[in-house]
């Protein structure tokens, strides 16, 4: 009986401790991978792109013009450090001593969900700021909710964002070209500046959920209906949680092939 | 004690249609069908406190076991146990005694030295206090504490190689596995990190090495295991094996009045002797004893040395010929 609470208070224990470990890998990711030309253009430069190209000339309402801002950027930030940090490390010749550490892959790629994380937050939260400070939006919005919304669908992306750096590749620029085929589609099928009309391309965009979230803190009526929320709050989970075991898998399968010289 | 336990380890790969239409030459073993064997059914045991060589050609299977031993690899077949944690169920905590230097690897160049090793010091969950404190001892160690603050990317080859020594070494690991430590490196840079393996090895660490360097396998390696196509060959001490180059063991002799040929084959320990440039190219079977019967000879009879050159066998020699014999002793 002892031996078997031992068991799993040092099981609970070394998980705490990768947890713990894999917010160093965040620290690190952050450090090194914020300025790479990868994440630079894929997280800033094609929202920006994308914002005008979809925006200008168009008269959308000051709503949908910040979830859609907001969605657009917090998906297209948070996805993309994720994606590079593999075949950056792998490039770089650092992949090797990082995974003789006392960390477990899962270890790793948690680090990058938390990095990604953060910056898709950072950045998608511009659109709100400034829209608060120009007067473009009511200042009675739902804080908190936009705060839970961005937090479960900016884990949900940067978990979809593990599953782009499988390919064991080690040249960041082929790993781009990968993930560029796979989010624009994304972004294009998702209602973006336009209030929602349920078609089903749009359920297949998971940022169709966020921008509904957006929304309704914004004053808009969610398009679920009366569980509209909660809705969107539990598809987003469940996607995040399914990426992310897709994630550990593909990668704990692949990982040798990185090193098969 | 026994540090490392390898029983049966094997590791196969797979051959993509395209790497096997190139590979051939380059494969161990079989590589008609999906796989290949990168190592073959490998045994050994490494003890405590031991500086255990793992020698081989290129392609011969050493990074791959090494990757094995670290935990980058899972073995196909076979077991190791590690200070007696199954490699297979208790990786993490072998992780935590083992400190690693990779074949070709690099430290993150977007960091500072100081930073490298907080983040290694970090990741083995040391505390704060015991990070800075070994951080600050490992670069006045490696001559790398005037550079601490200053970006990896503008250190030379050696001073990186010295920082990724420095990082394996940040958790004061009890193996050290390294894969070619001093492989293109400056003169200092190479003497500095031999210092630094026999100094942790008499502090007890157990170093697991593989070189291509035969000098550095003979100055350090208490044992020494070669591998050639998966499998290992041979595992003998450095000393056992330059037996098996005993022929090695020659004199260059020339003398100022001259001196027959025949007179010095008469001589002990003398086994055969060429004339080569005025001079004579004497294989010994003892070098010791036949410098002293040729010194003794030289002034009973009043001669002048001219020249005098031993050679004494070498690892390397002893290697190749292991190597084309293909097989053990």
């Amino acid at each position: 009986m002892n031996k078997s609470v031992d068991y799993e208070m040092s099981k609970f224990r070394s998980v705490g401790t990768q947890i713990r470990r894999s917010f160093i890998i965040t620290k690190k990711d952050l450090r090194i991978y914020y300025n790479k030309p990868p994440v630079l253009i894929q997280g800033i430069l094609f929202p920006l792109i994308l914002f005008v190209a979809l925006t200008i000339g168009r008269n959308i309402q000051s709503i949908y013009l910040i979830s859609g801002m907001m969605a657009m950027i917090l998906f297209l930030t948070s996805t993309s450090l994720g994606p590079i940090v593999f075949p950056w490390e792998a490039m770089q010749k650092t992949l090797e001593r990082l995974i003789t550490c006392p960390i477990s892959i899962k270890t790793i790629l948690l680090g990058s969900m938390w990095s990604s994380l953060i910056y898709g937050i950072l950045f998608s939260s511009i659109p709100l700021i400034l829209g608060s400070i120009f007067s473009v939006i009511s200042l009675n919005f739902n804080l908190l909710l936009i705060i839970v919304g961005m937090i479960v669908a900016g884990l949900a992306f940067s978990c979809f964002s593990l599953i782009l750096s499988v390919p064991s590749s080690s040249t960041p620029g082929s790993t781009m070209v990968f993930t560029i085929l796979i989010k624009f589609p994304l972004v294009f099928m998702t209602p973006l500046f336009i209030p929602i009309v349920l078609t089903p391309i749009a359920y297949i965009s998971p940022l169709t959920y966020f921008i509904d979230i957006i929304n309704v803190s914004l004053g808009d009526l969610s398009v679920f209906g009366m569980f509209g929320i909660l809705i969107d709050l539990i598809i987003l989970s469940l996607l995040g949680l399914g990426f992310l075991f897709l994630a550990f898998f593909l990668h704990e399968k692949t990982l040798e092939k990185r090193f098969q010289s | 004690m026994v540090a490392i336990i390898v029983k049966n380890l094997s590791k196969f790969f797979e051959v993509s249609r395209k790497a096997k239409m190139h590979s051939k030459s380059k494969s161990n073993g079989d590589n008609s069908g999906k796989e290949f064997k990168a190592v073959d059914n490998i045994s050994f045991k490494v003890k405590k406190g031991e500086i255990f060589g793992f020698l081989g050609p290129n392609g011969a299977g050493k990074t791959t076991t090494i990757r094995m031993l670290t935990g980058v690899l899972k073995p196909t077949i076979g077991s190791i146990t590690i200070f007696g944690k199954d490699s297979r169920t208790e990786s993490l905590h072998i992780k935590q005694l083992i400190g690693n230097v990779p074949e070709e690897a690099s430290v993150y160049t977007d960091l500072s030295g100081w930073h490298n090793l907080l983040l290694i010091g970090e990741l083995y969950g040391l505390s704060k206090e015991e990070r800075k404190n070994r951080a600050e001892y490992l670069l006045k160690e490696f001559e790398l504490l005037e550079k601490k603050n200053i970006k990896a990317k503008t250190y030379s080859k050696g001073m990186k190689q010295r920082l990724l020594l420095s990082m394996a070494l940040m958790s004061n690991p009890e193996i050290l596995f390294l894969d070619e430590p001093t492989s293109g490196l400056d003169v200092q840079s190479a003497r500095i990190i031999k210092e630094i393996i026999l100094e942790y090895n008499k502090n007890g660490t157990t170093i697991f090495l593989t070189t291509h360097d035969m000098d550095i396998a003979n100055e350090l390696c208490h044992r020494i295991a070669i591998i050639n196509k998966g499998k290992i060959i041979s595992l003998d001490t450095p000393e056992n094996f330059k037996v098996l180059v005993q022929e090695y063991q020659a004199i260059d002799l020339s003398v100022e009045n001259g001196l027959l040929k025949n007179e010095i084959e008469k001589l002990n320990y003398i086994n055969k002797v060429q004339e080569v440039n005025g001079g004579y190219h004497i294989i010994v079977d003892d070098i010791h004893n036949s410098i002293c019967e040729i010194i003794d000879y030289v002034r009973t009879n009043n001669l002048k040395i001219k020249k005098l050159i031993t050679y004494q066998p070498k690892l390397e020699e002893a290697f190749l010929k292991i190597i084309e014999r293909g097989g053990s002793k």
